[in-house]
């Protein structure tokens, strides 16, 4: 019977997000038919979408101060808000935009690109040496012809194929800090690997240390933060050189230079609005289809929602251990009579349930393991672990104290001293008793591990901003990671379910009895 | 066995214990009686230091409980303990209740936990129940199992705090008739408990405790048939009185019968015994009347639920007066009257004192 209805929640899922999904279309054409976009002048009254922290975020709130401006964390997002109708027009480097166009037919240029402006990888301002390594790498390429074949390659060929780099780790790893979704000629994700113009010379340039490197995916805002405080050995960006970002890091050579472009749907731009626009949308089942072959299937994409699962299941694992232990020692050291012990105990709970998870992820990652170069899996097992700790330790002292005192006592008057009551008699009684709520407690925790990401974790939700970044479908690969959820908590159901029965103890005699 | 010095506890300012030294020998069975919050269950529960006395010391076979190096869980062992509540583990069924002590404990083996446990039921009349959890078990069935539990870890001495009191009365012999059998095996036991026909019979010794103290102790035949002590003397004939003080002739008479009427109501007793009370007392306030002026009169009307008996109790201050002694009356009708309804008239004088004892016929 509960599978059914399972099932049945399922379908309800689906029929009530698809009519949405064409709503929004909808009104995304009524609100753009007042007037077509004609120049840039025209961006001054509309809203605009824009990276958080990027140059066109400057340039947009400096150029356009009455415009309404929204900052995405990542380039999709800027994508998705123009296609879903929530802005009007989009700014982003005029060399991705070129690619993306390619291969979106719905979306046009304003205009041609402007404010130029060179482009290179970012320094530690106290790592001068490895600052001036890049520069003596960047003048070895460039005399040696690599570097122009390089950009023959990537960003007038068209060839999108890496060329073999062995990057043998002799003298260590270098750490790379990167946004995996900034877009051809670039990066990009394929087949579950980086791909792209910065790829090939970041990783040129570990092969001429003689190290092996790594790529740090993260939101493009932490990327200077995180290079400050020594996350990331260098930022491999193509990051505009900004007086205000040459106070905090040291820019490499420029490799490239490029332009911003202003974007928006081609029916809203007054160049396009000559073509014809009639296009027979596919039916139901076709775009199910066809959205299941460009999100799941091409390019190995299974790959990734099989990874973001496989570290969301771990984190969320390690995390509950770390909590339920957490959780008993916080809970002892908060019954214990000694003030010394229960007053920290007390603090810790107020602090760990009144502020956000995701500030204290942050914190942790940025502050306290700042200089440490510590997996951000672990960083986010204690994070997620000490804020379940802080819940489990109520919840077992509420369990505790609710068992009656005369049980302690019996205990202690048959000749158990107080640990072992503690073990044999009240233990199995408040494993029972919390057992309810603590589920809750854990699929929370679940649920709660959607935002590693924020740390350059890439978990299940972190793989559904790469796939939506890559096929701008916000629906489908939403849609698919809610259900992904969805499983996961309804197995951690009946697991704990389980759990649940077997520690009753008329379970146990009824199978006993049987036996 | 058991040896108690000057025990003493205290709850901040509240004195529960007041000075208890006394002894229990081995194979003895002592009831602990005395009327509610008189220090009955902290007594039996310092014994095992399931309350921290405040001050005195207990040895247990010689050794000093509250000695720091004591290994008390070991003394604990073989001291075990029936509470009011049973306490049975909640999560375990009644067999392992049962062996739970003996195989964590003294390590004892399942399989011979198991068969000694088996035994132990049988003996409470539970085996069948073995398999049950407490839950499904009435009040009576889980105190002979508590019982059982605390015989499974074959204690040389068991405290019972109130083990009858939580029960309903249809339950209470099945339970009394297990620490009957018990007392008769030869168990060493200290049994608090409000069951005073209980009490009497089972027991070799009884301590009477009242103020924080043992007020009086002795053979059952003493303390129920022949207590000395006043306050015991109340608590076993279980003694209701009422007093009313007199200081003019011109008194509320009328006021003085009304609350007679609404004691005896209380006390349920026989309408006639009442107005032979009413007949009585008025009849003597007759016989005070002159003297009323110079002295005050303190009546009091005592009646014991357990044996109901009546008494009346006058009380003056002064020279010696009996009134029932006066020379100078009209009449003797008076003293006809009081003397057909009473059976006992006692006077004393002593200290400046009379007392005037009156014991109605029954």
């Amino acid at each position: 019977m509960r599978n059914v209805s399972y099932i049945k929640i399922f379908f309800l899922m689906l029929f009530f997000i698809f009519p949405l999904q064409s709503n929004a279309n909808g009104e995304a054409q009524s609100t753009s038919n007042t007037k077509l976009i004609s120049s840039l002048d025209d961006l001054k009254n509309k809203r605009i979408g824009v990276m958080l922290g990027s140059t066109h975020d400057a340039f947009a709130h400096k150029q356009y101060p009455q415009a309404e401006i929204f900052q995405y964390k990542g380039p999709a997002d800027v994508l998705l808000g123009v296609k879903s109708g929530k802005t009007d027009v989009g700014i982003y480097n005029s060399v991705s935009l070129t690619e993306i166009l390619k291969i979106d037919p719905e979306l046009g240029l304003i205009d041609k690109p402007f404010e130029f402006s060179p482009v290179g990888f970012g320094f530690n301002k106290k790592n001068i040496e490895l600052h001036s390594q890049f520069n003596a790498f960047f003048k070895t390429i460039k005399d040696n012809g690599v570097y122009e074949d390089m950009i023959d390659r990537w960003t007038k060929k068209g060839i999108t194929d890496m060329p073999k780099i062995d990057t043998p780790n002799k003298n260590g790893i270098l750490v790379a800090g990167h946004v995996s979704d900034g877009g051809l000629p670039f990066v990009t994700l394929r087949n579950n690997e980086n791909v792209g113009l910065n790829i090939e010379l970041a990783k040129r340039f570990a092969a001429y240390l003689g190290k092996d490197i790594r790529f740090d995916d993260m939101e493009f805002g932490g990327l200077i933060p995180a290079l400050t405080t020594g996350k990331i050995d260098f930022i491999a960006v193509t990051l505009m050189f900004t007086e205000e970002r040459k106070q905090k890091i040291n820019f490499g050579e420029p490799y490239y230079e490029i332009g911003m472009s202003a974007f928006a749907l081609k029916k809203n731009i007054a160049s396009y609005s000559h073509e014809n626009q009639t296009t027979n949308g596919p039916t139901f089942f076709t775009s199910i289809l066809n959205s299941f072959q460009s999100n799941i299937i091409q390019e190995k994409r299974y790959l990734l929602i099989l990874d973001g699962l496989k570290t969301t299941i771990i984190i969320s694992i390690l995390a509950t251990i770390f909590g339920t232990l957490l959780g008993g020692i916080i809970c002892f050291l908060r019954m214990s009579k000694n003030k010394l012990l229960n007053i920290p105990a007390k603090i810790y709970i107020s602090i760990l349930r009144g502020t956000p998870v995701l500030v204290i992820l942050m914190i942790i990652f940025y502050v306290v393991f700042a200089s440490v170069n510590i997996n951000p899996i672990i960083v986010a097992t204690i994070a997620f672990g000490m804020n379940c700790g802080a819940y489990a330790a109520e919840i077992f002292r509420s369990g505790i104290e609710g068992i009656e005192k005369g049980q302690m006592e019996a205990g202690i008057a048959m000749g158990f001293n107080k640990i072992k009551t503690f073990i044999y008699i009240i233990l199995p009684q408040t494993v029972r008793r919390i057992l309810p709520i603590y589920k809750g407690e854990i699929i929370t925790l679940v649920k709660m591990t959607s935002i590693v990401g924020y740390i350059a974790v890439q978990d299940l939700t972190k793989a559904s901003d790469i796939i939506r970044s890559r096929t701008f479908d916000a629906f489908f690969p939403l849609i698919m990671i809610a259900i992904l959820y969805f499983l996961i908590s309804l197995i951690l159901i009946h697991i704990l379910d389980y759990l649940e029965k077997i520690t009753d103890p008329k379970y146990k005699r009824k199978a006993r009895l049987k036996s | 066995m058991i040896k108690v010095e000057n025990l003493s506890k205290r709850y901040g300012d509240l004195v529960v214990l007041k000075d208890i030294s006394t002894k229990i020998k081995k194979g003895e069975v002592v009831s602990i009686i005395g009327p509610s919050g008189t220090g009955k269950s902290t007594f039996l529960r310092c014994l095992n230091l399931l309350d921290e006395p405040s001050g005195g010391s207990i040895f247990i076979d010689g050794e000093n409980i509250l000695d720091k190096k004591t290994d008390v869980p070991k003394i604990r062992q073989k001291m075990n303990m029936v509470f009011q509540s049973f306490n049975l583990f909640s999560h375990l069924s009644v067999l392992e209740n049962l062996t739970l002590g003996p195989i964590k404990l003294k390590g004892v083996s399942k399989k011979e936990a198991d068969k000694k446990s088996m035994d132990l039921l049988k003996m409470v009349g539970l085996a069948e129940k073995a398999e049950n959890y407490p839950d499904e078990l009435s009040g009576g069935q889980k105190q002979r199992v508590a019982i059982a539990r605390c015989l499974a870890m074959e204690p040389e001495i068991i405290l019972f705090d109130e083990p009858t009191s939580a029960l309903d009365p249809t339950m209470v012999s099945e339970v009394l008739s297990v620490i009957r059998r018990l007392a008769k095996d030869g168990m060493t036991m200290a049994i608090v408990t409000h069951e005073m026909a209980f009490a009497r019979d089972v027991s070799n010794r009884v301590f009477y405790m009242d103020q924080g103290l043992i007020y009086e102790e002795g053979s059952p035949k003493q303390i129920f048939d022949a207590p000395k002590k006043d306050r015991t003397k109340v608590f076993i004939n279980r003694i209701r009185n009422f007093i009313f003080k007199i200081k003019t002739q011109d008194f509320d008479f009328y006021a003085l019968n009304a609350e007679i009427e609404v004691f005896c109501e209380k006390q349920i007793i026989q309408k006639i015994m009442r107005a032979n009370l009413l007949r009585v007392v008025e009849e003597l306030l007759i016989l005070y009347k002159p003297f009323l002026n110079k002295i005050e009169l303190e009546l009091e009307i005592a009646h014991s639920e357990k044996t109901n008996q009546l008494t009346l109790i006058c009380q003056t201050t002064g020279n010696k007066f009996n009134p029932l002694d006066n020379k100078d009356l009209e009449d003797d009708i008076g003293l006809k009257i009081i003397n057909t309804f009473t059976e006992v008239r006692e006077f004393k004088w002593a200290g400046n004192k009379n007392r005037l004892e009156l014991l109605f016929k029954n």
